[in-house]
């Protein structure tokens, strides 16, 4: 019995590009979360602290466990002067 | 109520606001405490200020909707907040810093980090004295973060 192995070549480009596909994806990914895993499910608190995170580091994945915050941070919320919908 | 929304990156300059509080307050220093830092310390920020955060509470709950109301109580609950931070760095940095960069790898959720909870809880017990207690979960059964085998985990089975 003859092997289709000119059925390989279509099924290797496939598996190649859709995981040349997923690599890029996942790269993609991490570099906008700093290397870590994206977060998921996330609600309207942790938007809101996702963008503390962001006015704290400069970065809505940055992290640091120090108290001190840095200057400027007291005014740079704009959460109280929203307008109420 | 005012609503959350995502800020607008858009803009080329931060944000400044142009109505501070005014000199006549008090100042304190805001916490710097980034979120997985606080979620990691959650519970023993309850535990530590309970005293302040119920009385924050039950005073803004008399204030009847005035934002100026509870300004001295709520300054209370900063500064106790960011003494128990630093009281966690000082004592536990190791077990800490371990378990809030365990939560922001996975989601900031706290199943997924038992192993670095129950150090750190171990450590804060010794040094601190303050015990992780979730609020609301049934009488003599286990806490979750104590349950040797949980059945949710991140593996799948």
């Amino acid at each position: 019995m003859p092997l289709p192995w000119e059925a390989l070549i279509p099924f290797g480009l496939l598996t190649t590009m859709f995981a040349a596909a997923g690599t890029l994806l996942n790269t993609s990914k991490m570099a906008q979360n700093q290397g870590k895993r994206p977060r998921h499910n996330l609600d309207a608190w942790d938007d809101m602290m996702m963008d503390r995170d962001r006015r704290l580091t400069g970065h809505i994945r940055g992290q640091k466990s120090d108290t001190t915050p840095p200057p400027g941070f007291e005014t740079s919320s704009k959460w109280y002067t929203e307008s109420v919908e | 109520m005012t609503i959350y929304h995502a800020g607008d990156d858009s803009q080329a300059r931060p944000y400044i606001d142009p109505t501070p509080l005014p000199d006549s307050i008090p100042k304190v220093q805001e916490i710097g405490t980034s979120s997985a830092p606080l979620k990691s310390a959650a519970f023993f920020i309850g535990a530590y200020c309970k005293d302040y955060n119920e009385d924050f509470m039950l005073c803004k709950q008399d204030a009847k909707g005035d934002p100026g109301a509870c300004l001295k109580e709520g300054r209370k609950v900063t500064r106790c907040a960011t003494d128990l931070i630093n009281k966690m760095r000082e004592n536990c940095l190791e077990t800490f810093d371990k378990h809030w960069q365990c939560l922001e790898l996975h989601n900031q959720e706290y199943y997924a980090c038992r192993k670095d909870e129950r150090a750190l809880n171990k450590c804060m017990f010794e040094k601190l004295g303050l015990t992780k207690t979730i609020p609301g979960s049934p009488k003599g059964q286990t806490p979750i973060h104590d349950v040797a085998k949980p059945i949710y985990t991140t593996v799948q089975r």
